[in-house]
């Protein structure tokens, strides 16, 4: 074995939220970026279509983080800055997206996946998207929901497995 | 013990578990049942966010003394230290460890923990800190204790310390657990047993006298190695297409 072997991933357990979600550690994390924000809900669902009380979503883009628990019925909800685009390579950009982990009770590894946005007219385009299989694109968009409140709304909801499971990522080597 | 392993596994499949691994039963209906999409990283997976690490105090890597109380926690102290690396081992200063574990008798203060384990008023389980240039990290804490749990008939998780690493980039992002090499439990644990046998030794912290402190405490050697290119990969590349 070498030196440098890489450590293995483990469940994150049912008993994490007094460490990854104390007061300080877990919205308040989210950077007050300039620029308009959106709040996203939705919920981790699993196999059975029951909603999944014990996981926790991370959510990264550019330059912010954030942390958020599910409820008892797996829900979930955060607001953040609306993402920018960002270069993919030195020619195309990627569409506004957010990036995302879910750690749960019997997840081995976490699982990754993305926020895209409805409304969006990039999203179209995506260099990324273009890799997923096209009937299950829409798993990785977020709706745009009716109700029109200063904050705009997005509906995003996490299946891990069964109907409509939201497809989750795998990264390869860096794009050139 | 038989059991069904999937096939989806998210990284090398010689080091990480697979999400199906039915002898740990909360895996079949969580478990994604569909391939996962192998895409490229990007500037967004390689560049690092701003994390407020400013409520980060050195009290918080003493589990012994950091419940509040002005008390000590009950149990064996010891002292839990390793680096940090990424996987050319390069040290990764810098990243954030969090920690959590059950006491000395094997319980946790979370509220969803009801088995009849003793709380220890002075314990709270939770600790963190920031690895140093070196990629250096230590914790003091009190070696945590076995506990029950529902998923088979007598089944008892060894003692371990979760750890959840939160390093320069979103790719190297880590959640796992160390145990102890002298637990008679390991080969008993399904958790443990989903991964594949080469890299289960990589879980297990070992004594280290060196570490251990004469009248104090027992020392445990532990390393973590993140698997992914960091943000550097990512500059080096912009640099050269430049």
């Amino acid at each position: 074995m070498s030196a440098f072997s890489v450590t293995p991933s483990q469940t994150v357990g049912p008993f994490f939220h007094d460490c990854l979600l104390r007061d300080d550690r877990c919205e308040a994390m989210v950077s007050d970026e300039a620029g308009s924000q959106i709040r996203v809900e939705g919920r981790v669902i699993d196999g059975d279509g029951a909603g999944v009380p014990d996981a926790v979503i991370e959510v990264w883009q550019n330059a912010s983080f954030a942390r958020i628990a599910t409820d008892a019925e797996g829900g979930f909800s955060f607001s953040t800055a609306r993402p920018r685009r960002v270069s993919f390579d030195r020619a195309t950009m990627q569409a506004p997206h957010l990036s995302i982990a879910v750690f749960a009770r019997g997840l081995m590894n976490h699982l990754l996946t993305r926020i895209y946005f409805e409304d969006e007219p990039s999203t179209e385009s995506d260099p990324i998207l273009r890799h997923v299989p096209e009937a299950r694109r829409t798993t990785l968009i977020a709706r745009r929901a009716a109700d029109e409140r200063l904050t705009p709304q997005y509906r995003f909801d996490i299946v891990l497995q069964g109907a409509g499971e939201t497809v989750f990522f795998d990264f390869t080597s860096p794009a050139r | 013990m038989i059991t069904t392993i999937g096939e989806i596994v998210r990284g090398d499949a010689a080091v990480f578990p697979p999400y199906l691994y039915e002898a740990y039963r909360s895996t079949l209906r969580r478990a994604p049942r569909l391939p996962l999409v192998e895409v490229p990283l990007t500037s967004s997976e390689l560049t690092q966010p701003r994390l407020d690490v400013s409520h980060v105090t050195a009290e918080d890597a003493d589990l012994t003394r950091n419940a509040g109380t002005g008390g000590e926690a009950l149990g064996q102290r010891i002292i839990v230290t390793g680096r940090v690396m990424d996987e050319n081992g390069l040290p990764v200063p810098g990243a954030l460890l969090e920690v959590w574990q059950a006491n000395a008798a094997g319980r946790y203060i979370h509220k969803r923990d009801g088995w009849p384990g003793p709380l220890d008023p002075n314990f709270l389980g939770i600790g963190r800190c920031l690895t140093s240039t070196a990629g250096e990290y230590r914790f003091l804490t009190v070696r945590p204790g076995a506990y029950p749990w529902g998923n088979h008939e007598n089944a008892w998780r060894p003692a371990h310390i979760h750890f959840s690493v939160l390093a320069p980039s979103w790719s190297q992002r880590l959640v796992t657990q160390m145990y102890f090499s002298d637990d008679p439990l390991l080969g008993l644990d399904p958790i443990f047993n989903a991964v594949p046998e080469g890299a289960r030794p990589r879980l297990i912290a070992t004594y280290a006298h060196d570490v251990t402190k004469s009248q104090w405490a027992l020392g445990w050697r532990w390393d973590i190695v993140l698997a992914g290119p960091d943000a550097t990969a990512f500059e080096a590349r912009e640099q050269s297409a430049a």
